[in-house]
């Protein structure tokens, strides 16, 4: 409602303010006039060539003062009368004015007001800020202010000046190590941290803090936090199934460069193209995950191409915002409109992205090629072991055929005499030890032999069939396999089928009458052999079918028969297998004819792609192919040494079962690879997968001129010309990321947008300075956050007045020091570092901690791996949340609901609300509650022997100093109303007091600890702990 | 545009165009003209949720979106196609498919024929399927819209695409840009809730994303089991007054960091804590069935103890009249790749009932003119069959983006209309065709905006739901 009664002069007021800041320089265009062209006139008049109105391009000097298609000046510097833009933009004329009306556009008076003081002065533009290279001047020297303590205070202070705004003194020691600590680690100090701390008047007392802070391995988590925003990591790969990903190698990677100080050169370097360094090492190869962190799908259905192209422009994009803080979005469909990209150059840079080689599917696997293995010595070790029984099993086939001494039938004279034979499969019942699907129906009545026979009668589909049989049938190659029927004349049924179990499947149907009545099986394959027409009813009919028709692999046994009809009244009786044996003819018996059979055509997908070649090729045979082809049939087709080959090769497969399930087990990580023969890249017609046009080649984009290659540029070239002394880019984004993460807001405040949509930096001299800095330090990301830290600015109290409110609303002048509200990850962490629960174990596969019941499940797709929430237990529900299982679809609440990113795409600006949902969280969440109850049960052990000495220690522990007594006061007052209250309300107190996983000491009295609990749960909720300030 | 909404504007877009500012220092302006008192901060705090005025008086001031996921068959339900079943078993000729590609069938698949019988109901004789009884009653009432189409043809895309105008994660949801537009009317629940039934949901918990707007407008997940809302019952053993005296504490010494420290923030964060009590009390008054009658549970076909789709019909009315702006209900389920019929027996079964309940009784209770209900999927059905033994399946349709149905009630829109036509096939749009773009700019137009208009800029760009397509479709309004 505040809203509405609000008196509107205040906007006015607040504009006034801003515009009184500008008035008192004289005009400069990327910081007064880029910004009023870009939004009110480059949607017509800017970059985009196909959008361009009236052939008026106002954002290049040169064509800004030439004639339109009117034939009229748009400007004339220094003759405001002749320039048609001012005529235009203070035109009543609805034909003339400008912006026009349907644009929803208008310019203010003071804006109008600055155009016309512009081109007055002269029309000077300036390239736009974010294009041309930082250069560093040296800071500016400050006289009479005696508080700068390096660079960085020497350019806030000259600004202050000019704003005529002072500076706040030193905040309190005791707050100044809490803001340093949340700055570095993400974590508050201990009790003994700041007990140290306060005795140590050293004047490096803070100074030494810094180094101490920056030395623990909790300053790389922090820091990873963001930058993982940035990659988009996440554990699942975000689309349809969401099953898990193995991403988290890489993310130990990141903890781990940024707490070894990786310089930041090489740790753009590692991450775009580790995996085209040469000789790259492991960590180089998990550092170029990065780009695979990308969300991807696999599901049915999708359009290869349309996947592969979402994917190549996710990785451009991402690449784009991390490090050149550019939004390359809108010229994925057309000319950027205000920044000069074009289409094209948008997809040159996406050449560098779309020869990945990562399948477009991906697969519903955690391990999505290409992946890197990455067995710790012990798993190598014991990898080599199973790699060497493997080859001794196999060393013992080789010798087992060595040893063999075989003669082929066909090369006798005269060669064995033919026999005829039939074995019976099935006659009177079901082999014993089978597993029928139920009991089957027999019949006496009609029999074709034996005593009984299967009588069936149904409607629809109705069958009888086993499968386990423990002495399976082999089904021989050149027989047939038959079984008898009799169909009911006056009950025939519409079709009739037989099929075979072997292998683990039913995937052999034989089917006579109506070939669509029984479904199963895919017509025109095995699975569904189409015989002929019904036999005829009211006799035995044999039903013949020919083994070879089946595909079988040589040897091939079956274990399971079903009968199977569609309707009517059969019996089924006396099924077998029925072939001759001629040694000679038999490619089970002779290798001649084994070979004479598959000259010249494909034996099938089960025998080995060295034997299907050789057969293929259908060329003379080297002694090296013999010999190929003598193993295989003597291991693998010969009936006569079936049995002992069988148990030989079982011993094989078995080791290597045991090894991949032993390697399945061994961590991986998805990793960067391009293919061979690169994709060609074209600029995509408004933005369209399937509408290529222009082909482009990788390379940058035209303004920043050509890379310095002769051949096609790889993605290392591409990071590598990020890094570059010349380039005006990266080095800032990433110094105003750093500043953004420890001052609450960039000296660019936005900080994704360095282009002309954005805005211009608060302190341009000082993000240079800071730029070259980084880049000359060797690109020392510690030095770097050093700098910021140690600065006066830094160090300054974060208290508002009213009069700091009203001249600087949004501290972007930094007249006093930083303050913001925790991310979601700290105010977990922090909950449990003050309550002693916190696990700081670093790295490993990501945890589960408590997650309330129904997060993943209603969101969770059938069939996906992460549709049931398993949570941990133990020690793995505190660890530091940076470890939580990140599940893109449903990420858990503690970080949603405090602003975490989904991680689908790239973040690098996290926003920061206030909401009921996060106080509802924060009071009565398990993990929250449970933490209370430990900084409770802290407070009773080690807080002293009264109660306002416990209650003063826990609200340190919380803050870091110690309560106002007023503050102590009122504390104590509720304490001992709640404490009364346990007292009369024992089983209250008992259960308040065992809310979580974790086990208060025993000896406690609940009412006590119940009652310090609900003080620390308030400590945990007061404004001053969930805030860095 | 008047000017006090225009300067209302200018302050949201200072503060939200980077929303990393705190929500408290939008209090700012309003501070600068009070002579500073830190304890009237609380009431200077500026919400970003208070009711603002959209550009045009709303004909709806609340949205209902009951999204069937999966994409129900509209050939069978409500566009009847007789030309099927005479062409069934035959392919179609390729002239009609043209290039279109299919996620799992050939285009050359057989036609499969209507499943249902189709009857003429209301005095507007809308042709609906015996599947639909119940929606057959309340035929005069709902504007069913027969040409509807979309850019997607995958599940989780075309739910995104649905519900924030682009296929990917990343946009405000329909229901945020609502509330970015409306602000809420209640302080007592959330002003946009999600509720789903049926199996999982494809496109995730991206269709209720705020996007790149401030998080506070996503959509509030209210759940089938355990709390409603998130942490709303207070941890074991603590009881009301209990938690109401912690509440005051935090409060008060949360005043007292702002006198000393004086950050509007901290106003804004007391503010928020009060607003969280409030929802542990209207909660569980929400989710209390008692008051209604046996008449209503009968009509929704609600038992209040099971979570339903009906169930959440019921409560979706429960929050609108407590002032709830924007709910979601996602049921999953209609994804009939294979036995169609089955497949809507059982979902109309447990749809169909619920559904034109709850617009029954919106209208007996005078809610219908200012709620719209909106009913439908991602994209529609083939009119081909679906058989694929390798995968089971057999008697299925698949995807199909050219043609779906959808239907809407109330909220300013005419009753009894049946708009739009595909062809004898059902195949192509032949008449009216109206794109995912222009549904949602229909209903910000009922919600009192021009689309066009209703923008929010985010990295150099200004964004809207329709991206730069849409059109209200004005045939359908009252």
């Amino acid at each position: 409602m505040s809203t509405l009664s609000r008196p509107p002069f205040t906007v006015a007021a607040f504009l006034f303010l801003t515009m009184a800041a500008y008035a008192e320089g004289t005009i400069e265009f990327n910081r007064d006039i880029r910004p009023i062209l870009s939004e009110n006139c480059f949607q017509c008049h800017g970059p985009d060539k196909n959008k361009r109105k009236a052939k008026l391009r106002l954002d290049v000097r040169e064509d800004a003062l030439k004639p339109a298609e009117s034939g009229e000046i748009a400007i004339v510097p220094k003759v405001i009368s002749k320039s048609a833009l001012i005529d235009r933009i203070v035109s009543t004329d609805e034909d003339e004015q400008m912006p026009p009306a349907e644009s929803h556009k208008k310019l203010t008076g003071a804006q109008k007001e600055k155009l016309r003081l512009w081109i007055a002065e002269g029309a000077d533009y300036q390239a736009p800020w974010a294009f041309i290279a930082p250069k560093r001047i040296p800071a500016p020297g400050i006289r009479g202010i005696g508080w700068a303590r390096n660079q960085i205070d020497q350019f806030i202070a000259q600004e202050l000046e000019t704003r005529r705004l002072g500076h706040s003194p030193e905040a309190p020691k005791e707050l100044l190590l809490r803001r340093v600590s949340f700055a570095l680690t993400g974590l508050p100090p201990s009790i003994s941290q700041m007990d140290r701390f306060s005795a140590d008047t050293a004047p490096d007392a803070y100074e030494k803090e810094i180094d101490r802070l920056l030395a623990t391995p909790q300053f790389g988590e922090h820091m990873a936090v963001y930058w993982l925003d940035a990659a988009r990591y996440g554990d699942t790969h975000g689309l349809h199934l969401d099953n898990e990903r193995s991403m988290w190698p890489y993310r130990d990677w990141v903890v781990r460069a940024f707490n070894e100080n990786l310089p930041f050169d090489q740790f753009t370097l590692w991450q775009l193209a580790g995996d085209l360094i040469p000789n790259a090492t492991r960590d180089q190869k998990i550092a170029s995950g990065f780009n695979r962190c990308n969300v991807t799908s696999g599901e049915g259905g999708s359009i290869n191409e349309e996947l592969l192209f979402r994917y190549a422009l996710d990785r451009t994009e991402t690449a784009v915002n991390t490090w050149m803080g550019l939004t390359a979005g809108c010229a994925v469909c057309h000319d950027h409109k205000f920044d000069p990209i074009t289409q094209k150059d948008f997809y040159s840079l996406f050449a560098f992205f779309n020869s990945a080689a990562d399948p477009a599917m991906d697969g519903n696997e955690k391990f999505t090629p290409p992946v890197l293995k990455l067995p710790s010595p012990a798993q190598e070790n014991q990898l080599r072991e199973w790699t060497e029984k493997i080859a001794a099993a196999r060393a013992g086939i080789k010798a087992e055929l060595a040893r063999i001494e075989y003669v082929d039938p066909a090369a006798l004279d005269p060669i064995p005499p033919i026999s005829q034979v039939e074995e019976i499969w099935l006659e009177d019942d079901f082999p014993a030890d089978a597993k029928p699907a139920s009991a089957a129906t027999w019949a006496t009545d009609r029999v074709q032999s034996g005593k009984r026979a299967i009588k069936q009668t149904g409607q629809g589909i109705t069958q009888n069939y086993f499968e386990g049989a423990e002495k399976p049938f082999p089904a021989p190659s050149n027989g047939k396999i038959f079984a008898y029927v009799w169909l009911d004349p006056a009950d025939p049924p519409k079709a009739i089928m037989l099929q075979w179990h072997g292998d683990g499947n039913w995937n052999w149907r034989a089917n006579w009458g109506d070939k669509d009545a029984i479904t199963f099986g895919q017509a025109g394959t095995p699975a569904k052999l189409q015989i002929g027409e019904l036999p005829k009813p009211g006799e035995w009919v044999r039903l013949e079918v020919s083994v070879e028709d089946l595909k079988l692999k040589p040897g091939a046994k079956f274990d399971g028969l079903a009968f199977t009809q569609f309707g009517g009244t059969v019996y089924w009786d006396h099924s077998g297998a029925a072939y001759e044996v001629n040694p000679a003819a038999d490619p089970e018996r002779s290798q001649i004819a084994w070979e004479k059979r598959n000259e010249g055509h494909d034996p099938g997908e089960k025998v080995p792609k060295a034997i299907r070649d050789i057969f293929l090729a259908n060329k003379e045979r080297t002694a090296e192919h013999k010999q190929t082809l003598r193993d295989y049939f003597l291991s693998e087709v010969f009936a006569g040494n079936r049995e002992r080959f069988n148990l030989l090769q079982t011993g094989v497969k078995k080791l290597e079962d045991e090894k991949k399930a032993f390697e399945a087990g061994i961590p991986a990580t998805l990793v960067m690879a391009d293919i061979e023969q690169k994709r060609e890249a074209h600029i995509m017609l408004r933005g369209q997968y399937d509408k290529p046009g222009e082909k482009v080649e990788p390379a940058v984009p035209a303004i920043f001129g050509k890379l310095p290659v002769t051949g096609r540029a790889t993605r290392l070239d591409l990071a590598n010309w990020l890094i570059a002394p010349e380039n005006p880019l990266a080095s800032r984004v990433i110094v105003n990321r750093l500043w953004q993460q420890i001052f609450g807001n960039g000296l660019v405040r936005t900080a994704g947008d360095f282009g002309a949509q954005g805005e211009t930096p608060s302190h341009p001299e000082l993000l240079d300075w800071l730029a070259v800095e980084l880049r000359e330090s060797g690109w020392d990301i510690k030095h770097l956050i050093r700098l910021m830290l140690t600065s006066a600015t830094f160090r300054q109290d974060s208290r508002m007045t009213p009069a700091l409110l009203e001249a600087d609303p949004e501290n972007r002048f930094l007249a006093r020091g930083p303050r913001f509200r925790l991310d979601a990850e700290e105010l977990r962490d922090n909950a449990l570092a003050v309550g002693g629960l916190l696990d700081l174990t670093l790295g490993g596969v990501p945890v589960r901690p408590y997650q309330p019941e129904n997060i993943w499940e209603p969101l969770g797709f059938v069939g996906s791996n992460t549709r049931e929430y398993k949570q941990d237990h133990g020690q793995a529900l505190y660890r530091r949340s940076l470890y939580t299982f990140w599940k893109r679809n449903a990420p858990a609440p503690f970080l949603t609901t405090f602003d975490a990113p989904s991680r689908d795409s790239s973040c690098i600006r996290r926003e920061r609300s206030d909401t009921p949902l996060q106080a509802l969280l924060l009071m009565n969440d398990v993990q929250h509650f449970e933490a209370a109850r430990a900084l409770g049960q802290r407070m009773l052990l080690e807080g002293g022997t009264t109660a306002n000495e416990r209650i003063s220690y826990g609200f340190r522990l919380a803050t870091t100093r110690r309560p106002a007594e007023s503050e102590q006061t009122v504390l104590k007052e509720t304490f001992e109303k709640e404490l009364e209250h346990f007292a009369a309300n024992l089983p209250a107190a008992q259960q308040a007091v065992t809310f979580g996983e974790s086990k208060p000491k025993p000896d406690l009295n609940p009412a006590e600890l119940a009652a310090y609990t609900m003080v620390a749960n308030v400590l945990l909720n007061m404004d001053e702990t969930l805030t860095e300030n | 545009m008047t000017p006090r909404s225009y300067l209302e504007q200018v302050t949201r877009r200072h503060f939200f165009r980077e929303c990393g500012v705190g929500v408290g220092k939008i209090a700012l302006a309003s501070l600068l003209t009070d002579s500073f008192s830190p304890f009237s901060a609380r009431a200077a705090v500026i919400d970003p949720l208070a009711p603002k005025q959209p550009h045009f008086p709303p004909k709806a001031k609340r949205v209902i979106h009951l999204f069937m996921a999966g994409a129900p068959s509209q050939l069978d339900l409500f566009d009847y196609k007789p030309e099927l079943a005479k062409l069934q078993g035959k392919p179609l000729p390729p002239s009609v498919i043209g290039g279109q590609r299919y996620a799992f069938i050939r285009p050359d698949a057989a036609v499969l024929g209507p499943q249902f019988k189709f009857n003429k109901h209301g005095q507007s004789g809308a042709e609906l399927s015996e599947m639909l009884p119940n929606l057959a009653r309340i035929a005069d009432d709902i504007c069913l819209i027969k040409s509807c189409n979309t850019d997607q043809f995958n599940h989780a895309p075309a739910q995104i695409f649905f519900n924030t105008g682009f296929q990917q994660p990343g946009r405000p949801s329909i229901g945020s840009w609502a509330l970015y537009g409306l602000g809420a009317e209640t302080q007592e629940l959330p002003a946009f809730v999600v509720m789903s039934t049926g199996a999982g949901i494809s496109g995730g918990s991206a269709c209720w994303s705020s996007g790149f707007l401030p998080t506070l407008y996503t959509g509030v997940r209210f759940r089938n089991q355990g709390d409603p809302i998130l942490d709303v019952s207070s941890p074991a053993g603590i009881d009301q007054k209990l938690q109401r005296d912690s509440l005051d504490l935090v409060g008060e010494m949360n005043r007292r960091r702002m006198a000393s420290d004086g950050d509007p923030e901290i106003a804004t964060r007391i503010s928020q804590y009060e607003m969280a009590f409030k929802l542990q009390t209207s909660a569980p008054e929400l989710m209390d069935f008692k008051s209604e009658s046996k008449e209503t549970l009968e009509l929704y076909g609600c038992d209040p103890d099971k979570p339903s789709f009906a169930r959440a019909c019921l409560l979706a009315r429960r929050m609108i009249e407590r002032g709830v702006r924007f709910v979601n209900i996602y049921h999953e389920g209609w994804d009939a790749h294979s036995d169609v019929s089955g497949n809507l027996k059982k979902n109309c079964g447990e749809t169909d009932r619920a559904s034109a309940a709850l617009v029954q009784d919106l209208k007996q209770r005078g809610l219908l003119d200012d709620t719209l209900v909106i009913w439908g999927g991602e994209f529609g059905r083939t009119p081909m069959v679906e058989t694929n033994p390798v995968l089971g399946r057999s008697m299925g349709r698949d995807h199909h983006p050219q043609a779906f149905t959808m239907w809407m009630a109330g909220g300013g829109l005419k009753g009894g209309v049946s708009y739009g036509a595909t062809d004898d096939l059902g195949f192509h749009v032949v008449d009216n065709p109206v794109h995912v773009h222009d549904v949602q700019a229909t209903i910000l137009h009922l919600l009192g905006f021009d689309h066009e208009k209703l923008t929010f800029q985010s990295q150099g760009r200004d964004f809207r739901l329709t991206d730069v397509h849409g059109k209200v479709i004005k045939a359908l309004l009252a």
